[in-house]
């Protein structure tokens, strides 16, 4: 399984990164940490005009706090937020969610971009994005864009980023003091892509649910922000009754899809039972 | 002669393959890189089912860096077509063509074959080759196959149903009528694949200088492979060397000559250059041999106290496309209805095997062969049985074991146990285990809520066979010998030579513990050859858990001869009586007179000085070849005792506790043996679990990554408590029994009783794996939405 | 064609090769290191990886082109003044490998794991090594490998 023949561009700045891409109308591919697009090439699922190669470009790797957010580069290896002082102490769910990317050498190379921008429906990275109400930047021909995480991810392996942008960053806003967080996940392999993942936030005051977000992984083509749930802990409090309420609400939430792995009722009851035990966990974990 | 003490024989040496495999330095096939190599690529059939009407190969050859495309017809002229004959007349005979004629029957067929000058362009050119299909209906699985409306797969059979056979005993109709309980099931024991880690490859080198062909291969068989492919390509055997050296992997998948092979020596022939193929994961998936898809439908019929009165079975197994070479589509089926009647009294029984083609793979051999189905099958009949009767598990198969004084005891299918530990493997798992204490804190978790389940498994399998018992009958190769050839050099070292073919087992670390013990030299002093048809004596290859019972015996009786020349040399050179001398250590001495001693070194040279140092009439030189025949073969035996937990939400299945006690016999590496239980235990378990080959309507492989086919992890299996008996076999040189299939046979069926048992309170049976999530969460729903 | 530059096991080396060949490729053929093997090409079993500035990846899914200036470090460079690195010692004394064919893999991932987490559990060994497939030992060897290696790799530090 080798990779078909490619033009190979490694820019060493952003907008020669842009330019490239924009060269070749659609059909050149943006090369990140190359764990998702390597196998595609290799097995010839893919046949990019050319490559353009991210790597080289030092600037588009930092993890920085701004206004309230935390901002890293595209290019953020996955290794590096794993180990990363800030993302522990300001974004604890997406450092537990990167517990969960692949192993740790796929970590070593997969980024934080490439993760959001590859869009896989399986994948932890969207889902965290969406959970946090995070957002991307995006640069094209035409200049800068901020992408909400809610208007980012349209369909199976497809955003909204047009064929000439590259996802430059990624912002998440930082995570309320005291905020509880859990990722729940089912795989049939430690390290496998989850049949169902659900990312869950709660910042709690005593019984009352001040907050709740939850976002699933593997329940559909994209990341389902799963509102309704949210609305129940958030107006029920975060009792048993509430959670079960919530749990039993997100199986309602989701249209997932069959695979050789899982059917769609398996799928939507995983939703169910991971809802459950991301929620608990979270609210455990949870100061207030 | 002087006894040897054993005193590496049982003990756990260091490996000596692992310095080379530790620093890189292992010899694989794609290591090599011979002058002016070139690369091939196989283009393969995207469609389950057609006729080929036309091939355009032009394209491909105008890519510069091409050197040849072959296709069917260029195979048909340069070799016999191969043909896997049977001597059962109800196993009929069809050809597989190495690369496609007229007609592809499974996705992933070879089609093409091209040489360039690196896989990449090999792979660019293949996909430039234009083949206009015609699609025919797919057969999709043996219904389908069986229904006279479909199409036939081979138009030569004239049907697709191409193997038949039975073996019986006594009126099983008429016991099964009277027995006390019957308990039945149609068991469903889905698709697998072995997935070496190294993907099959070979390397074809045609000397035109010498005329002589060389093949290195990642083979389990190379003797065997040299034995078919000289016949194939009307070549002098003597002018085909095969090599093995360093194999990644085999379990059965490496042990069939596949069309790869054939095709590539056709091209390097053609070519006068060489010609490497490695096949890349895709095609490992798509075409290497797969494994055990069978349906059974079996019943055992018990009396009150649980005694079996007769199995009556009947088992399908999907062959997929092509009888594979030499073994034929009958190996698989056979062996299942030859064992189902397992470890047990069985005074009737009834099996009857049928092998269907399909528009899939080839099944072939996957460790255990027919025995992991068979063994879940009858484990799974007498839990149920047991179950029906409320008789411990444990207890219903004490009561059926083939006790001590029924050994030998003669099968319904004919073969004939030797001496075994069947109780006491059993009771000996139970100890390990606590049974008794597994099982109260069983009472205690149902009590909260949990699924916890206990499963047993016993099984025997027939090991180190012998030329009365054909692993295929009507195989042009005999599988029953091997041999072995020990040599002294002049300086005292000993080369031993085989014709097995290691791959991952440690033969040249335990044959070097039997040569060296038998010679009695140091280890140090013995280095192992085999794998490679230019040094070995006649032998076959490593499969069907045979290599350290064959070549080890044959290694016994070479290492006898060459002592006893050995003691007479050093009797002449010391002044005494050779009985009176031992040889310990690479020292010859008379027994009580350590000062009387000479080192073997010294005896080694005079072997090869000439008459001068020699006892009047000796022949010079110091070497014997010997050949060892266990003729029938013996048996080799286990319990697997498993404990799991059944995730009530997900459905998932965790094994908690994993203890197995198993009996090959005389060990000769306790670390190699845990080592192969290990192994085989972790495919048992991932055949129960996770893995599964899933074909869709339109007979596309959707397994067709490692993502999709799901091998088992450091994290989704448990530590394994591994315990030994040592009934050394009373009829193998050495009492060895080999056991490297063993592990994989008992789980499955371990794994599938743990979780009926942990499922019993809601009256759920297994009688399908792999029982993933996705299974149990349906079975567990249906029978939730039955009780409401 | 590019020319690639990369330091090897503290040798450098230069190549020319296209664009799209593979490290593993060019690891194997170009730099004739055949200790690093390939297993699937898809970035799952594990047995190409290496080290990478470092840091244990995938050679299988990255391009040779990529590692142009970068510090690599293959099976071949585990050995000491001839003498087994400990891991490798413990490997063999724990029958951590039978065909072999994983091992280099096995051998840099554990090497990776050990260095982010000097004193793993069983339980974080498991998760650290399931990065790598073995179908040979059922890893209960490896898992016995890597944890008698740890205690001698951490007082090395």
């Amino acid at each position: 399984m080798k990779p078909p023949k490619f033009e190979y561009h490694a820019p060493k700045t952003l907008d020669e990164a842009v330019a490239a891409l924009g060269r070749y109308g659609g059909d050149a591919k943006v090369l990140a940490g190359g764990q998702s697009l390597m196998p595609l090439l290799n097995f010839r699922l893919a046949r990019p005009a050319a490559l353009i190669d991210l790597n080289r470009i030092a600037s588009l790797a930092y993890i920085r706090e701004q206004d309230g957010q935390v901002r890293l580069g595209a290019m953020t290896r996955q290794r590096t937020i794993e180990f990363s002082p800030v993302v522990a102490q300001r974004l604890p769910l997406l450092k537990e969610a990167t517990r969960w990317v692949g192993h740790l050498p796929i970590r070593t190379r997969g980024t934080i971009g490439g993760s959001i921008a590859h869009a896989d429906p399986s994948a932890e990275y969207p889902a965290v994005l969406a959970a946090l109400e995070g957002e991307v930047v995006a640069r094209g021909a035409k200049g800068d864009r901020v992408i909400h995480a809610g208007d980012l991810f349209q369909t199976y392996l497809t955003t909204n980023l047009a064929p000439d942008e590259i996802l430059t960053e990624v912002r998440l806003p930082v995570m309320p003091a005291g905020a509880g967080y859990a990722l729940e996940e089912f795989a049939r392999r430690h390290g496998d892509f989850a049949i169902v993942g659900i990312a869950a936030v709660v910042v709690r005051d005593g019984q009352r649910c001040k907050l709740a977000r939850l976002a699933t992984a593997g329940a559909g083509p994209v990341p389902v922000r799963l509102r309704a749930a949210e609305k129940i802990l958030e107006t029920e409090g975060l009792g048993d009754a509430a959670i079960e309420a919530a749990a039993r609400k997100a199986t309602e939430l989701v249209e997932p899809d069959a695979d050789i792995h899982a059917s769609a009722d398996y799928r939507r009851h995983l939703t169910g039972v991971l809802t459950k035990r991301a929620l608990v966990r979270a609210i455990g974990v949870a100061r207030g | 002669m002087g006894v040897n003490l054993p005193r590496l024989v049982g003990a756990r040496v260091a490996r000596r393959e692992d310095p080379r495999l530790l620093t890189g330095q292992g010899s694989y096939v794609d290591d090599h890189r011979p002058a002016r190599m070139l690369y091939a690529a196989f283009l393969r059939s995207p469609h389950a089912h057609a006729r080929i009407a036309r091939i355009d190969t032009s394209a491909a050859l105008a890519l510069p860096g091409v050197a040849a495309v072959l296709l069917g017809e260029d195979i048909a002229r340069a070799a016999k077509p191969v043909r896997a004959e049977s001597k059962t007349p109800s196993v009929k005979t069809t050809s597989f063509p190495p690369l496609a004629l007229g007609k592809v029957r499974h996705v992933g067929e070879a089609v093409a074959m091209v040489a360039a000058e690196s896989r990449y362009l090999a792979e660019d050119a293949a996909e430039r080759i234009a083949v206009d299909y015609e699609p025919l209906p797919i057969v999709r699985n043996t219904d389908e196959a069986l229904d006279p409306a479909s199409p036939v797969l081979h138009e030569e059979a004239e049907t697709n149903l191409l193997v038949a056979r039975e073996f019986a005993r006594g009126d099983v109709d008429g016991a099964l009528a009277g027995a006390a309980l019957v308990v039945r099931e149609r068991f469903r024991f889905h698709r697998h694949t072995p997935v070496c880690m190294e993907n099959r490859g070979c390397l074809a080198d045609y000397a035109t200088g010498t005329q002589t062909l060389t093949l290195r291969s990642s083979a389990q068989c190379p003797g065997l492979v040299r034995d078919v492919l000289t016949d194939l390509l009307g070549m002098p055997e003597h002018q085909v060397r095969v090599v093995a050296n360093d194999v990644g992997g085999g379990f059965g998948a490496k042990a069939s000559l596949y069309p790869e092979e054939i095709a590539t020596c056709v091209m390097a022939r053609r070519l006068g250059r060489p010609v490497k193929w490695i096949g890349d994961r895709r095609e490992d998936l798509l075409s290497t041999t797969h494994a055990w898809d069978e349906v059974i439908d079996a019943e055992l019929g018990v009396s009150r106290d649980g005694t079996i009165v007769g199995l009556r079975a009947q088992v399908t197994a999907d062959i997929g496309a092509y009888s594979i070479y030499p073994w034929t589509a009958a190996i698989e089926p056979v062996q299942t209805i030859s064992f189902l009647p397992g470890p047990y009294r069985m005074p009737t029984y009834r099996g009857r095997a049928r092998g269907v083609a399909t528009n899939k793979a080839p099944l072939g051999p996957y460790r255990g062969v027919g025995r992991p189905p068979a063994v879940f099958v009858i484990e799974g009949l007498m839990d149920r049985a047991a179950r029906r009767l409320g008789i411990d598990p444990t207890e219903i198969r004490l009561r059926n074991f083939i006790r001590d004084e029924d050994f030998p005891y003669k099968s319904p299918s004919g073969i004939v146990w030797d001496k075994s530990s069947f109780t006491g493997s059993l009771l000996r798992a139970r100890e390990a285990l606590d049974y008794k204490a597994a099982r109260e804190e069983q009472a205690r978790a149902r009590a909260a809520g949990r699924w916890i389940g206990i499963g047993v498994a016993s099984y025997v399998e027939l090991t180190g066979i012998g030329s009365a018992i054909p692993v295929s009958p009507g195989m042009p190769v005999s599988t029953g010998t091997e041999a072995a050839t020990i040599r002294f050099d002049p300086a005292g070292k000993v080369t031993a030579v085989f014709g097995v073919a290691s791959h991952g087992q440690g033969l040249e670390t335990t044959l070097a513990q039997i040569v060296a013990d038998e010679v009695g030299v140091p280890i140090e002093d013995v280095r192992v050859l085999q794998g490679d048809t230019e040094v070995s004596p006649y032998g076959t290859g490593t499969y069907a858990s045979r290599s350290l019972v064959l070549a080890g015996g044959a290694a016994i009786l070479a290492g006898r001869a060459v002592r006893e020349k050995m003691l007479l040399i050093a009797g002449h050179l010391l002044e005494a009586d050779p009985a009176d001398i031992t040889v310990v250590d690479g020292r010859c001495a008379v027994r009580g007179m350590p000062d009387r001693s000479v080192a073997v070194r010294e005896v080694a040279r005079a072997a090869y000085s000439g008459s001068r140092r020699l006892p009047k009439g000796l022949e010079p030189g110091l070497e014997a070849t010997k050949f060892y025949d266990p003729y029938y073969g013996t048996a080799s035996n286990a319990t697997h005792l498993a404990v799991v937990e059944i995730d009530r939400a997900t459905c998932e299945v965790k094994t908690l506790r994993y203890v197995v006690v198993e009996d090959c016999g005389r060990m000769v590496n306790p670390l190699i043996v845990d080592g192969q239980v290990h192994g085989g235990v972790a495919q048992g378990i991932g055949a129960a679990l996770l893995e599964e080959i899933v074909y869709d309507d339109h007979g596309q492989l959707l397994s067709g990554t490692l993502m999709d086919y799901v091998v088992p992890s450091a994290c989704e299996l448990p530590t394994m408590e591994v315990h030994h008996l040592e009934t050394p076999s009373p009829v193998t040189l050495g009492g060895f029994r080999g056991m490297g299939e063993g592990g994989t046979i008992g789980a499955p069926a371990a794994i599938a009783n743990a979780v009926a048992d942990a499922l019993a309170p809601l009256g759920i049976e297994v009688a399908e794996l792999p029982m993933s999530p996705e299974r149990l969460f349906r079975l567990i729903g249906t029978r939730a939405g039955e009780k409401a | 064609m590019v020319t690639v530059r990369m330091t090897v096991n503290g040798v450098a080396h230069e190549g020319r090769c296209e664009p799209r060949k593979l490290l593993v490729d060019f690891i194997r053929e170009d730099l004739g290191l055949t200790g690093t093997h390939i297993g699937c090409e898809h970035g799952i079993c594990g047995a190409c990886t290496i080290m990478f500035n470092g840091e244990a990846a995938r050679s299988c899914i990255m391009l040779a082109v990529q590692a142009d200036g970068a510090e690599l470090g293959t099976v071949e460079g585990l050995m000491r003044d001839g003498k087994l690195h400990p891991l490798q010692e413990a490997f063999r004394d724990h029958h951590g490998l039978q065909c072999g064919f994983c091992t280099p893999g096995m051998l840099m991932t554990a090497l990776d794991l050990l260095r982010t987490n000097p004193t793993p559990s069983e339980r974080e060994i498991r998760e650290g090594i399931s990065a790598v497939l073995c179908r040979c030992t059922g890893y209960q060897g490896i898992v016995n490998a890597v944890r008698a290696a740890a205690p001698i790799l951490a007082s090395e530090r």
